[in-house]
């Protein structure tokens, strides 16, 4: 293995639980950062690999709820699966509304604990890629000169190459010739796709703003 | 000379020296006055006090005592008049007669009333437990998880290629402590609703305490409660019932963690203080929940007086007889900047005695 292994964030206020998860899951092969509250874990330095976090539901000073809520506001994305002592089903209902990943009651089967958490990295794991190849993506719309920036934006509403020239008061030919260069830098092989990346860049300005 | 004390094993030595001391000087003072004065009648004093002693045989003893004492200072009497020394004689009798009568039935009365209480709180400490029953449950399951967890890892551990005993051994360790204080919670609820008579042992009142936060860990949590302890290493050790005394502590954890349990802001702090300054012993249970009344305050250890929904109103009033049976008094106040202190103090008189004797 030339990557770092996934880590597994626990937190949990009791001292048997935590030391145990700890363990079972570095024999599994995660790496295990143990925290006994929330502020703790909020104040820790996370690695920039795939993670998740295994929460306790209920703990003195915040609850592993409100922190779900908090992570939320923050835009954090970590996968989170609680593990709870005295869960009821609203609770769980919520959790996994807000996204969570799995709601175990203790004492959990080892395995749903160890599938829930293949899961949450796997989630992490995906919007790591797919961040990455957004980021890959907005390098590449970013050496677009202005003019061909506008040449795009019209691509992707539609209008054909005519109307384009029409409308920048350019020949056809110079149209074709940046819709060209546009293809090659940001590595689109047909219209449909240039059209799709387009809207991805698109998408991720708007929600930024 | 402390195991000269503790071998003679005298229950009251100074209430034993002074029943028979007053036994004397009123056989005395009926010996040398005239047959006229009835003296005697006063040995009914000496017997009613010693339905203190809680042993039947004492007061029959005591009685008999004065009796034949009565008779025999009629014998040895040298002045008054025949007539008047024989019935103020059988008066004497027969008041020392009745006396001990009452005065057993009276010692059997308060018998009953300690037994009935004794059952009342035992009542209470297991509708207490009840109430308690999800937190023991998460307090067990806690140790489980990790039980699970570390078992789990022990095995991954050994079956990895090549084995790690290291990491193996460390989480068997963690399994067998875990296991350990599984069986302490279990031995702890055990324990507190045992139905033992009530006892008068010394009192580590930090270990005391301490038990009792241990139960009540789980509950803390559900309402979301940070704990802080404030307990003086110090303390000396009072006499007293140590399950009874964790009942009195539990009921205020529970009153406390309550009160703060259904507040929508604002800090859930709890603070359980234990402190001596010589004479007794204070403890005391500080939430930040909802200040009571003054008015309310003066209630709120009346039986029958609740103010929670769905409460009883026996919890206090219980704590109350527990404390008040031990010597002790208990106290609400308002805490600040808000929420409540109730407490409870309990003298140290028998380590002050000893003190004194030694």
């Amino acid at each position: 293995m030339d990557r770092q292994p996934a880590t597994v964030f626990v937190v949990d206020d009791d001292v048997s639980v935590r030391e145990g998860l700890d363990s079972l899951l570095r024999s599994v092969g995660y790496a295990v950062s143990v925290f006994a509250s929330v502020r703790e874990f909020a104040l820790a330095r996370r690695p920039d690999t795939p993670s998740c976090l295994v929460l306790d539901v209920r703990m003195p000073g915040p609850s592993g709820m409100d922190f779900q809520a908090e992570l939320a506001t923050l835009n954090d994305p970590i996968p989170i699966v609680f593990l709870t002592g005295h869960g009821d089903v609203p609770m769980a209902v919520r959790a996994i509304k807000l996204g969570a990943v799995e709601f175990l009651l203790k004492p959990f089967r080892e395995q749903d604990l160890l599938d829930a958490v293949r899961v949450a990295i796997g989630k992490d794991e995906a919007r790591r890629k797919d961040e990455a190849a957004l980021a890959e993506l907005k390098e590449r719309f970013a050496t677009l000169t202005v003019r061909e920036k506008e040449v795009l934006t019209f691509v992707a509403q539609g209008r054909l190459n005519k109307q384009i020239a029409a409308d920048l008061g350019l020949s056809e030919v110079t149209v074709k010739v940046h819709r060209g260069q546009v293809m090659r830098k940001m590595g689109a092989s047909t219209l449909a796709e240039l059209v799709r990346l387009a809207d991805l860049v698109a998408g991720q300005e708007r929600a930024i703003r | 000379m402390r195991r000269d004390r503790e071998r003679m094993r005298i229950e009251r030595p100074w209430l034993w020296l002074g029943l028979i001391a007053a036994m004397a000087a009123i056989f005395l003072a009926d010996t040398f006055t005239s047959l006229e004065i009835a003296v005697a009648v006063l040995y009914v004093a000496v017997i009613l006090i010693s339905v203190r002693f809680d042993r039947p045989a004492v007061v029959v003893s005591f009685g008999a005592g004065s009796a034949v004492l009565t008779v025999l200072s009629y014998l040895l009497t040298p002045r008054g008049i025949q007539e008047t020394g024989l019935a103020n004689g059988a008066l004497s009798l027969i008041a020392i007669g009745a006396t001990t009568y009452l005065a057993l039935r009276i010692g059997e009365a308060e018998a009953r009333i300690r037994q009935t209480q004794a059952e009342l709180a035992h009542m209470a400490r297991v509708t207490t437990m009840g109430e308690l029953a999800a937190s023991i449950a998460h307090e067990v399951s806690q140790p489980l998880a990790g039980i699970a967890a570390s078992g789990h890892a022990a095995l991954r551990w050994l079956a990895a290629t090549p084995p790690d005993t290291g990491e193996a051994k460390r989480a068997l360790q963690r399994v067998v402590a875990d296991a350990d204080r599984a069986g302490e919670v279990i031995g702890r609820v055990r324990n507190l609703v045992a139905k033992a008579p009530p006892s008068r042992d010394r009192l580590d009142m930090v270990a005391l305490i301490e038990e009792v936060l241990a139960l009540t860990r789980g509950e803390l949590r559900r309402h979301r409660v940070m704990l802080q302890t404030d307990l003086a290493d110090d303390l000396p050790q009072p006499l007293g019932d140590k399950v009874q005394l964790q009942q009195v502590v539990l009921n205020l954890v529970i009153n406390a963690a309550e009160a703060m349990g259904g507040l929508e802001t604002g800090p859930r702090d709890l603070l359980v203080g234990a402190a001596s300054d010589g004479g007794a012993i204070t403890v005391s249970v500080r939430d930040t929940g909802v200040s009571l009344a003054p008015a309310a305050i003066e209630q709120v250890f009346e039986a029958f007086h609740s103010t929670k929904p769905g409460g009883m109103g026996m919890g206090l009033a219980i704590s109350r007889s527990i404390v008040e049976a031990h010597g002790g008094t208990v106290y609400a106040a308002v805490n600040h900047p808000r929420g409540m202190v109730f407490g409870f103090t309990l003298p140290v008189a028998g380590t002050t005695l000893d003190r004194q004797h030694g």
